[in-house]
């Protein structure tokens, strides 16, 4: 199978689609920010709201926009006047008094119209009361329900604060982990076979498999670091599953030391496969154990990352997955190169033939 | 059959372990070595630091344990000539080799982990609240460190250069086992309180099986030359 060309064809052919797709695709439209944050109980509420790959103009007539209390209540908007397609104003009218018991309450605000679709923004404005009623909020409250909400048809990713655009960066960072480990298991499997027939090609393969399993790690790391940067504000704040990709990274730069101790060919590739193996089987706990039991920044801390409904929708799925295997379908293929340029550098030493 | 050659092994095992041990004792080059090396460790730390407040304490003294426990292993292999190595292995089992290793080790960071301790509490107090919680990581810990330890410091016997070669492979391997250690002695010193230290528990003993197995796997391919 290795040296047959399908699978290199079906690598350029997915990762095409994953460059395309995952950069080319819309974001959905979302709400960017409201102003004013805050406002006080018996205030009327003049909210511009500013979107976010928005057509506000275009939906228009069919344009309804809600203060959200909780699933049940919520309070719809007196009057909305469209300035353009990103930005608008709301007129709400705050009751004297909220049906509820805090001081300070949250409220989502929901944007809907027929183009757009439903768009929420969470926590948008903080209502604080002047004194404390639910009853007479209860009494006074006018309760506008959300109903019929419209659907984006469009093929879009999801919206979210914080990530915005960087979303994107999925189907490179995530994918880029995911071929790394399965070239590191592509090593063990020639490192085993190794010790099961002593042929050095085995051993050649398996160096290969580990040396871009190293570079994919690194520019995984790198495109994490910068999505790091971009989301939580540094490049690296020491985050738990950073430092375990920090020493995962170090136990497979140790392998090449190894590799480079020795001055016997056959020593040196028994001794770095049965070390190869050792690794790999530390790795999983260094990855894949302490990183979930752990608080973290970031997601997947309690399970696994990326397979999550909150991770994934089916848009993003639709070009996750072909991400994956395209990415680890050109690993396998700069390795074999690597192989294959190792075994040339060989034979034209002399030391093989 | 299968009954009398694990009988064989444990003889080989017993007989190997001695053997070890009773090296030590008769060198005595090595252990005191040691523990010339933990005192003046602790010595340099109490010198330079003074004033030692608990959370300080409880990672000192794990990277105390780990340069000692490194110290302590990395002779493991190269102490007796490649000659007498031979002999071994004409005479022994790998497994049996390496398992006994792995005991005697334990023992002796069992050992000197102890003294550690005990050395660090006489210049810097002990802080320790749950002792019992404190001596099962210092036992999960000597077994973690040694297994790990002892494997690596058969790989890098192989080569020339192998106290470095020791630093490099066996520190990112050892770093799960040491962090989570960390944590356990970091709540048996009253640091944290944790609800989790079963789980923490499992979790090293895991670790330890994982390891274990590996070397008892892959040992066979290392020793012949």
């Amino acid at each position: 199978m290795l040296n047959q060309s399908w699978w290199k064809i079906l690598a350029v052919v997915l990762l095409m689609f994953t460059i395309f797709a995952g950069l080319l695709f819309p974001l959905k439209s979302g709400v960017l920010d409201v102003d004013p944050a805050s406002v006080r109980t018996g205030d009327e509420l003049t909210l511009t709201v500013t979107g976010y790959n928005s057509f506000y103009e275009r939906g228009k007539d069919s344009m309804r926009i809600w203060l959200k209390l909780d699933n049940e209540r919520a309070l719809s908007a007196r009057k909305i006047d469209v300035w353009d397609d990103r930005q608008l104003q709301a007129v709400f009218q705050i009751p004297e008094y909220l049906p509820v018991d805090r001081r300070v309450q949250e409220m989502d605000l929901v944007v809907d119209n027929a183009h757009d679709g439903a768009v929420v923004l969470p926590s948008a404005v903080f209502i604080t009361q002047d004194s404390i009623n639910p009853e007479l909020g209860e009494q006074a409250w006018t309760n506008d329900p959300i109903t019929n909400l419209h659907a984006d048809r469009s093929v879009t990713f999801p919206f979210r604060n914080i990530l915005y655009e960087s979303i994107r960066n999925q189907y490179f960072h995530v994918p880029l982990w995911f071929a790394m480990i399965f070239l590191f298991l592509g090593s063990v499997v020639y490192s085993v076979r190794y010790l099961r027939g002593y042929r050095a090609d085995d051993d050649q393969r398996a160096a290969a498999l580990t040396r871009i399993g190293i570079l994919f790690g690194i520019l995984g790391l790198i495109t994490g670091a910068i999505w790091a940067k971009f989301t939580w504000g540094a490049f690296w704040s020491w985050d738990v599953k950073q430092n375990m990709t920090a020493v995962a990274l170090l136990i497979y730069f140790a392998y090449f030391v190894l590799r480079s101790a020795f001055e016997d060919p056959e020593k040196q590739a028994r001794i770095s496969a049965v070390y190869n193996i050792f690794a790999f089987v530390a790795l999983i706990p260094l990855i894949y154990v302490i990183p979930r039991m752990t608080d973290s920044l970031h997601p997947g801390a309690g399970g696994n990352p990326a397979f999550s409904r909150d991770d994934l929708d089916n848009t993003m799925r639709m070009v996750f997955y072909p991400a994956v295997i395209g990415w680890t379908l050109l690993g396998y293929w700069v390795a074999s190169l690597a192989y294959r340029y190792t075994r040339l550098q060989n034979r034209w030493l002399g030391l093989t033939d | 059959m299968v009954f009398l050659r694990s009988m064989q092994l444990v003889r080989e095992i017993i007989h190997l372990f001695r053997k070890d041990l009773l090296l030590e004792f008769r060198s005595s080059y090595a252990i005191s070595g040691i523990l010339l090396y933990v005192f003046s460790t602790i010595f340099i730390i109490y010198t330079s630091f003074v004033d030692i407040t608990t959370p300080v304490w409880n990672v000192l003294f794990w990277v105390i344990m780990l340069f000692t426990s490194i110290n302590a292993i990395v002779k493991s292999f190269v102490q007796e000539s490649n000659n007498r190595q031979l002999y071994y292995y004409v005479l022994a089992n790998p497994t049996a080799l390496i398992l006994a290793k792995i005991l005697y080790n334990i023992l002796l960071l069992l050992l000197l982990s102890v003294l550690i301790w005990l050395s660090f509490s006489f210049v810097a107090g002990n802080p320790v609240l749950r002792t019992g919680q404190f001596l099962l990581a210092i036992f999960l810990g000597s077994v973690g460190f040694s297994i790990t330890f002892t494997f690596v410091a058969a790989i890098s016997a192989k080569a020339d250069n192998n106290a470095t070669l020791m630093a490099i492979l066996s520190f990112p391997l050892i770093i799960p086992i040491l962090m989570t250690l960390i944590k356990l002695s970091a709540s048996a010193v009253g640091l944290i309180q944790d609800t989790g230290i079963t789980k923490d528990i499992l979790m090293l003993l895991a670790i330890d099986m994982i390891l274990v197995a590996m070397t008892f796997i892959l040992y066979p391919f290392l020793w012949r030359d």
